[in-house]
């Protein structure tokens, strides 16, 4: 075990070496406009601590020329500027050598400045390493880069029909929420209000047993105007169940007689137990159907009329 | 019916196709020895054909350039996604109703090429007498008229069976 640590570390010393070279990192390429500023930045990457000896150097070589010139130098501890070459007083050192920052601005450029700036940093004892150049491009009008309005326009009008999309989909989905919370409030209202006005009348037998029965009468009469033959005739589907309407009828009359109350629309009820005679319903027994509907209405309340409307709603549905 | 169907699938197929063809193929502007194109350039030179950038901004105009660019690319995704859209709606409408979503789409496609062919048209190559359109900007026109037809008839059309 000891004896692979120890191998692990031999190795790792001797690559040390063969990794401490400095690495120089300068941008590629910089686009300015004429008359403006430029900060041309360098910057390094070293195994060793910063030394106190750290130094940058700056050259300048001009399109189309050989050989570069040197135009700046920080060296112990202080920057030398240019004051002779083509841009004395217009250099300014903005680096932090402490923070391994040796970058430095030109002002108000000019044609003459296109060129290559070559950045060269020692770090010692860290001095092996390759300089690193950017190049300087000076324009009267800056150029819009290569498909950078191309993705723009593509990009905006994709994402303006994604949007309509999602806020067509969302109206919709908001839209059924509310008609579904909206029913679901209305079907819980009618419920309470139901059973409000129960409770709210006095408590005496006939009361109740009279909208019970009225309620159930009202059942059965919109069960029949579903079927829809109530009091008109018919052909034999029709008359077949306006007998079982006829007999809905007796049983709710049987319903209404045996508490004992008289109501106004009560028919003349048969005893309860007697066969049903397969007699249609009497027009003049049983008066037609808007006439009771409306009578029912005032005598039954709101609740009979919500819940028709409800039946009603459901129908069309 | 189903022959009515197939030929309206190829009638956008067909369309799609062109205008990818309009939008790749480097032959909107032809001479005698360049061959261009929204996206570079082809060049003549000592018997073979060179692959180069368009020429400097300030002649070339670089932002209708890229407003060419941008609509013509746009106008083949909304094709295709019109293709898709209408294979959908083939399945899921209901009966009678009319394939509006797809029609959208082939609009969108059909005004997307118009724009790119008219900018083309109007702001490049005004002053050049020795050259003529190439294929490529004649199919971006044909599609614009294919795209618009199909959407037409996306319009139009109900859907008859379940």
């Amino acid at each position: 075990m000891i004896s692979l640590l120890t191998l692990a570390s031999v190795v790792l010393l001797a690559s040390v070496p063969q990794a401490e070279s400095i690495v120089i990192y300068t941008g590629w390429e910089r686009h300015a406009l004429v008359g403006s500023d430029v900060r041309l930045s360098c910057s390094f990457f070293s195994w060793r601590w910063t030394s106190e000896d750290v130094t940058f150097s700056w050259s300048y070589r001009p399109d189309g020329a050989k050989d570069p010139i040197s135009i700046f130098h920080y060296a112990g501890g202080s920057p030398y500027l240019d004051n002779k070459g083509p841009f004395h007083d217009r250099l300014e050192f903005v680096g932090n050598p402490a923070r391994r920052d040796g970058s430095i601005i030109i002002r108000n450029l000019d044609f003459s400045d296109n060129g290559t700036f070559t950045c060269d940093a020692k770090n010692p004892p860290d001095i092996v390493g390759r300089p690193s150049s950017v190049r300087l491009l000076v324009f009267e009008k800056v150029p819009v880069q290569a498909g950078v309005i191309t993705g723009a326009i593509i990009g905006v009008v994709l994402g303006l029909l994604v949007l309509v999309v999602v806020i067509y989909y969302l109206m919709r989905f908001l839209v059924a929420r509310r008609v579904f919370t909206l029913s679901v409030s209305k079907k819980k209202g009618k419920g309470k209000e139901g059973s409000q006005q129960k409770q709210g009348a006095p408590p005496s037998a006939e009361q109740q047993a009279r909208l019970k029965a009225s309620a159930d009468k009202k059942k059965q009469e919109s069960l029949a105007d579903r079927i829809g033959i109530r009091g008109q005739g018919g052909s034999g589907p029709g008359s077949q169940e306006g007998i079982k309407a006829s007999a809905n009828d007796h049983r709710a009359g049987a319903h209404q007689a045996a508490p004992g109350s008289a109501s106004s629309t009560h028919r003349p009820g048969t005893p309860p137990g007697t066969p049903v005679p397969p007699v249609p319903p009497d027009p003049q027994t049983h008066p037609p159907l808007t006439e009771e509907r409306r009578r029912r209405r005032g005598g039954g309340g709101e609740e009979e009329r919500r819940r028709r409307r409800r039946r009603r709603k459901r129908n069309e549905e | 019916m189903l022959v009515l169907l197939a030929g309206i699938f190829l009638l956008h197929l067909t369309g799609i196709i062109l205008l990818l063809v309009a939008t790749i193929n480097n032959a909107w502007w032809v001479t005698d020895t360049i061959s261009t194109d929204i996206w570079a350039r082809w060049v003549w030179m000592n018997g073979a054909w060179n692959y180069t950038d368009l020429p400097d901004i300030h002649t070339y105009s670089e932002e209708y350039l890229q407003a060419v660019q941008a609509s013509s690319v746009l106008a083949c995704i909304f094709s295709i996604l019109g293709l898709f859209v209408f294979v959908a709606q083939l399945f899921t409408l209901d009966k009678g109703r009319r394939f509006a979503f797809s029609g959208i789409f082939q609009l969108l496609a059909c005004l997307c090429i118009m724009i790119a062919a008219s900018i083309y048209t109007d702001r490049f190559h005004k002053n050049e007498a020795n050259g003529w359109y190439g294929s490529s900007f004649i199919l971006a026109w044909i599609s614009f008229v294919l795209t618009f037809i199909s959407c037409i008839i996306y319009f139009v059309l109900r859907k008859k069976t379940a």
